[in-house]
């Protein structure tokens, strides 16, 4: 998360005709800036802002009245009716591990396709190769995932017959429990894998080329390069895009409706899922309980990866 | 030019008078909310031409949500005093609304009005009764059979199936043969469904009723009935058709509705639940051409009749705070009338009349409309226990699991099912005290 700097309007201080007119200059400047901030300002608050504030004071109605003009407030009785409940605790593990999982899985693949990219030994193509990396990044969701769920299915998907023909065992899929999260998180990289590439590119091409030649004529070899030249200049795009896709994996849903159902047997019932469940069975009260937990820890999560990795930058 | 020296205001009140006159009643629009898609709101501009004969000036404007956001959408319009002035959907779908608004009105009074209502039974004025109050008038008749694919029976020299032996023989020929005569295809016995509770557990009502049974989880007493004898076998080979049998594609375990009619209107599966609103569309020729027969579930016992089950009733509510309540009474009571019912079964494909003509339907959709078969209706347990979506919630965890993971012993699978079931339902039903 790049951080903005907003102008801020001169102290004022001073006087005299000549520093008023400084100073309203100077408004005038920022106001413009303003101007143009604050619609999009609205626009979060309303749509973004209001509805979270909404849901955490649902979380503390009855479900029953929940929808009602006037709801009955029953403090933590929703909190602890899902701590209550060893399907949420699960879930939640089931969620935190997919997050770990498929945050590592994205950004070493997207960080490893980006230095391909980026390595003068690709001497044509390039166009071509960032195209097919990003293209995956704008296709529509819904219709990858289900052409995924084509790709895995036992009898009919193309996965398993290639794998035939290489004398290979059929990969379970989406199918059995024992691959399903496996089978989701490689949907979700290749969906979302180039969306972290091109993060990483931005930042390797302002890296200092002069270090890594200084790094060539010490003697550093390519591993000792990458650790110790390299890596550290890409660490505002590492902090981006591990907040980022920290945001993204714990709150996984798409997937799971569109390809498992939060099956088989529970094995892919993320957080998000599991809430969504609640509501269809009017439980409302629970369901935003359990989407305000998420919120909290997806919150403290970024928050706090975000200030260890600002830690120390000058 | 100038005007002539008519007064204005006479010429003014004449050219207002005659479209007054001509309409009788002033111009209203009724609003009416449901989920059946284009068809049902075709069905209902045919309904609003109908009732406009009687009704000149009056409208009615029909508009479809997915299920999922029918839901919200009534009950916060309910609730907010933004009401449509009528709804329409399964019985068991408007209790949710009852429950969550208290504002559904209840329509005894509205039936009792209406002289022409032999042609409804007690079964269907209970699944219309909710705490006591009548909460839809009942308008469809949802039936849900069995169906098997004419040309596969007829390649695999097989009659329509009657007793679940005669079943299982047919599904291992479809199974293990190539039915749909294309030698290079994989196809499979059933197109089932099993993913979320409403998806497997309903396939298992389907079966249990079916087969003449009463209760599936839950009677209405309370007492779970999971491990009684009869319901046991038909759980145990309701699971097998999913594991051991090999009847079902793998993935079913993640099938909802969508996946399993892309299954069945592909032309993958044998046999599948046919409803009476699925039959117009498998009539197509893009589609099934009408190569299937509907009938009975299939016959476990030889003490019990089997027979089609009544899924559901589908009925017109209006809520207290419609906002042309009279006229949507009136649009309400008109949907029982002949006119009103045939253009139900002609688009629809149901009704609940029994006195409509029949001659112009196909012949699976004249097998709904003048069943010969027995009919057996669901019981709507959730209309009876408050807790029951969690109770079934829990069974379909159970349920799921014996299918993705099979035990090795299925009667001691379901003993013990059975017992966490009373010890959960015991817990749900002191604490909704």
């Amino acid at each position: 998360m790049a951080s903005a700097t907003l102008a801020s309007p001169p102290p004022l201080v001073g006087g005299g005709w000549g520093e008023g007119w400084r100073l309203l200059r100077a408004w005038r400047r920022d106001s413009v800036f303003y101007l143009f901030a604050i619609p999009f300002a609205a626009l979060t608050i309303v749509f973004g802002l209001w509805p979270i504030v909404l849901s955490v004071m649902t979380s503390f109605t009855a479900s029953a009245t929940a929808l009602k003009s006037v709801p009955v407030y029953v403090g933590f009785a929703n909190y602890t009716a899902i701590l209550r409940d060893p399907l949420f605790f699960s879930s939640l593990g089931l969620t935190l591990l997919y997050a770990v999982l498929a945050v590592a899985a994205n950004l070493g693949v997207a960080l490893a396709y980006a230095l391909l990219l980026d390595s003068p030994l690709l001497a044509g193509g390039r166009g071509f190769f960032k195209l097919a990396m990003f293209l995956p990044v704008v296709t529509p969701d819904v219709a990858g995932y289900v052409v995924w769920r084509w790709l895995y299915d036992q009898s009919f998907g193309a996965l398993n017959a290639f794998l035939h023909l290489l004398g290979l065992p059929a990969f379970g899929g989406v199918a059995s429990p024992a691959t399903a999260m496996l089978a989701v998180l490689v949907a979700e990289l290749w969906h979302h894998a180039g969306f972290y590439a091109v993060i990483f590119l931005a930042n390797l091409a302002v890296c200092e080329r002069a270090l890594e030649e200084a790094a060539d004529i010490d003697g550093a070899r390519p591993w000792q390069k990458f650790c110790y030249v390299v890596l550290p200049q890409l660490r505002p795009a590492i902090v981006i895009n591990l907040v980022y896709a920290l945001i993204q994996f714990l709150k996984t849903f798409t997937v799971v409706v569109v390809m498992t159902k939060g099956g088989p047997s529970g094995a892919t019932n993320f957080l998000s899922y599991y809430a969504y469940q609640f509501f269809d069975q009017a439980r409302y009260g629970e369901a935003t309980a359990m989407a305000t937990v998420l919120f909290a820890i997806v919150l403290l999560m970024a928050t706090a990866v975000y200030a260890l990795g600002e830690r120390g930058r000058v | 030019m100038r005007m002539s020296s008519l007064p204005r205001r006479g010429l003014l009140a004449g050219l207002l008078a005659t479209p007054l006159a001509a309409r009788g009643e002033a111009a209203q629009q009724l609003t009416v909310w449901h989920d059946l898609g284009d068809n049902g709101t075709k069905w209902f501009a045919a309904l609003s031409a109908e009732f406009a004969k009687a009704h000149p000036g009056v409208t009615l404007r029909a508009t479809s949500y997915p299920t999922d956001q029918w839901f919200g959408r009534v009950v916060g319009a309910v609730n907010t005093d933004t009401a449509p002035d009528l709804i329409f959907n399964n019985y068991e779908r408007v209790i949710r609304i009852a429950a969550q608004t208290g504002k559904v009105m209840d329509l005894k009074g509205v039936l009792a009005g209406i002289a022409d209502k032999g042609f409804l039974s007690e079964d269907d004025l209970r699944v219309a009764t909710y705490d006591g109050r009548m909460i839809i008038l009942p308008i469809q008749r949802v039936q849900m059979a069995f169906g098997v694919r004419k040309s596969w029976l007829d390649r695999i020299g097989e009659p329509f199936p009657v007793t679940w032996e005669d079943t299982m023989r047919v599904a291992q020929k479809f199974r293990d043969g190539h039915p749909d005569g294309d030698p290079g295809s994989k196809v499979f016995a059933f197109g089932l469904e099993a993913a979320q509770p409403r998806d497997l557990i309903h396939i298992l009502d389907l079966f249990t009723f079916g087969a003449g049974l009463r209760s599936t989880l839950i009677d209405a007493e309370g007492n779970i009935v999971v491990d009684e004898p009869q319901h046991a076998r038909v759980l145990e080979e309701f699971l097998k058709t999913y594991t051991a049998y090999g009847f079902v594609s793998p993935d079913t375990i993640n099938y909802s509705f969508g996946e399993m009619y892309q299954v069945i209107e592909g032309g993958k599966a044998g046999m599948f639940r046919v409803g009476d609103w699925n039959v117009s569309k498998w009539d197509r020729p893009d589609v099934l051409n009408g190569d299937f027969i509907v009938g009975a579930w299939p016959k476990f016992f030889a003490d019990r009749q089997n027979g089609v089950v009544i899924g559901g009733m589908r009925g017109i509510a209006v809520p207290e705070n419609s906002p042309h309540k009279d006229l949507a009474i009136a649009f309400a009571s008109f949907m029982l009338t002949q006119p009103a019912q045939q253009a139900s079964l002609a688009i629809m494909g149901a009704a609940v009349r029994k006195d409509l003509d029949v001659a112009g339907l196909s012949p699976r959709q004249q097998a709904f409309a003048k069943p010969t078969w027995a009919l057996y209706a669901y019981d709507f347990p959730e209309s009876i226990h408050p807790f029951y979506p969690q109770l079934e919630a829990a069974y379909h965890r159970k349920l799921l699991d014996a299918i993705a993971r099979p035990p090795a012993d299925l009667k001691a699978f379901i003993a013990a099912t059975a017992q966490d079931m009373r010890v959960l339902a015991k817990q749900l039903a002191e604490k909704k005290d």
